[in-house]
């Protein structure tokens, strides 16, 4: 059994002024100091920092950075997936008793180039043989999904604005998000577009970050219980896909999951709501709304604290709480833990006692779901 | 893009410049690009196919964020394109956003797609156009 007894996260901005390691000491010195004596093993999940601020071998300078000079450590890359193969491994090596604690760190830097040399480093999440050769970036993807999910289930792009409007109101209740200012569903359709039918408010800002986790086979003063991590790989892209509309990979994964547990009830989800597509097929690929339905079910409400359905993102998302991509499932592990504990201090979802965090690496290369439960 | 190193751009060539995907003799379907096993049966047993090179419009998206080594041409018109055996995502051209439907015919041509602002290095590959 493993256990999250302790979760910090600093604010996701633009950093300038502080570099991989100091995010993450950030993020790690606003933990007890006694939770990290005697730490085992620290993991460190890192994407983009190699292309913007290289440094090999991560993990054991950032362990010495922070004072954990008795620890192991290593390091996991993988895309936007990064942070939940990390708490995949921390479990594992709980789990295996081959550590008793574990720190996980989720750490990334975005915001030392350029937007548009970031984007390029972003589209290598991409297949690289295929679609980054032709410097075709995420959101060209995301536009081109976007558009055939609005003809084959002629939904209009309007409904499909509510998901970032949703996103942005949750944000500006939670002290890390990046983006902490309410938008309508209009102002979404009169933004720049960046890949018609997609505009800047269908997607996530560029922010560094850090967050951390402690990983425990003991449950004292636990968060929350990490009941069970399951994954698949999937297409390498949506042109092999037999329906694009469908993230085989999630699904694949959830039913890996749903077959070994029985999930009554979930009352929060953390999702990878990079494009508000993304979103949205994420959604049907749960089945928590009917294919086609799920952007309906959104401006219905039914994803919020009042809904009848699971509270969806109340952190604020990738949209609007921010995206710093190998950190990123740190965080959602971070925000659904705290929630389960009734810590979380932004919008709270009231007696929550179960929780899923759904993190995919592009378009569904790779997906991971963690579901999480309160400790009795 | 990010800096392609001479080798990488000269071994992809010939996917590029021709559209060679591979057929699987197992289960019968047809992937681009060309990968080591099937991605739908496994199977290992591949052989190489050249692709049609007409196909009807799925989707699409006219991107206006665009690398830079692109911005004279942006917005760039990105297809997902049904060849009829796989699909492919391609650039489309020789088109102005407002000729693009789902259901347009296309064709591939052959065109410059690229430039590595470090290394110089050109790069050539297939877009697609309306057919006229
Ligand atoms: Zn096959």
């Amino acid at each position: 059994m493993a256990y999250i007894t302790g979760a910090s996260m600093i604010n996701i901005d633009r950093h300038y002024d502080k570099s991989i390691r100091r995010l993450a000491s950030d993020a790690v010195f606003k933990l007890d100091s006694s939770s990290v004596e005697n730490v085992d093993y620290v993991i460190v999940a890192s994407s983009i920092s190699y292309l913007q601020e290289p440094q090999l071998d991560l993990a054991s300078y950032i362990a010495s950075a922070l004072g954990l000079r008795n620890a192991r450590a290593f390091n996991v890359e993988a895309g936007e997936v990064s942070g939940a193969t990390a708490v995949l491994m921390a479990k594992s090596l709980v789990d295996s008793r081959l550590a008793s604690k574990v720190l996980v760190v989720g750490v990334d830097k975005l915001s030392n180039y350029p937007s548009a040399v970031t984007y390029k480093h972003i589209s290598l999440l991409n297949d690289s043989e295929s679609e980054s050769l032709y410097s075709i970036g995420l959101g060209g993807i995301a536009g081109i999904l976007m558009r055939l999910y609005m003809e084959t289930y002629k939904v209009d792009r309007l409904t499909l604005a509510y998901w970032p409007a949703l996103m942005h109101s949750n944000a500006k209740l939670n002290p890390y998000a990046m983006l902490r200012f309410t938008i309508t569903p209009e102002k979404v359709l009169d933004a720049m577009p960046i890949a018609d039918p997609i505009t800047l408010l269908d997607t996530f800002p560029i922010g560094d970050g850090a967050a951390a986790l402690v990983v425990e086979s003991k449950p004292r003063d636990a968060l929350a219980e990490i009941v069970a991590v399951e994954s698949a790989v999937g297409y390498p892209s949506i042109t092999l896909s037999p329906d694009p509309l469908r993230i085989d990979s999630l699904e694949l994964a959830y039913s890996r999951l749903t077959e070994k547990l029985d999930l009554k009830r979930i009352d929060v989800i953390e999702l990878h709501d990079s494009y508000t597509i993304s979103a949205i097929l994420q959604l049907e690929s749960l089945r928590l709304a009917e294919r086609g339905k799920a952007a309906e079910a959104v401006a219905n409400g039914y994803f919020t604290v009042n809904g009848d359905g699971p509270v969806v993102n109340p952190s604020g998302g990738l949209k609007a709480r921010g995206h710093p991509i190998g950190a990123t499932s740190v965080y959602q592990v971070a925000e659904v833990a705290s929630q389960i504990a009734g810590i979380f201090p932004g919008l709270k979802v009231p007696d929550a006692k179960s929780g899923l965090v759904v993190s995919v690496n592009g378009f569904g290369s790779n997906s991971y779901v963690v579901y999480l439960r309160g400790v009795e | 893009m990010l800096s392609k190193s001479p080798p990488v751009v000269w071994r992809s060539r010939i996917y590029r410049y021709r559209l060679i995907g591979c057929k699987c003799k197992n289960c019968g379907r047809v992937h681009y690009p060309p990968a080591s096993a099937c991605p739908y049966c496994s199977s290992r047993d591949l052989e190489e196919v050249e692709l049609p090179r007409v196909g009807k419009v799925l989707s699409y998206s006219i991107v206006y964020a665009v690398d830079s080594d692109a911005r004279e041409r942006s917005p760039v018109i990105l297809g997902l394109i049904d060849l009829g055996v796989t699909r492919i995502i391609a650039e489309i051209t020789d088109a102005n956003p407002e000729d693009i439907k789902i259901g347009s015919q296309l064709e591939a041509v052959f065109r410059r797609i690229g430039e590595d602002g470090e290394t110089g290095v050109i790069i050539y590959g297939l877009k697609f156009r309306p057919v006229i």
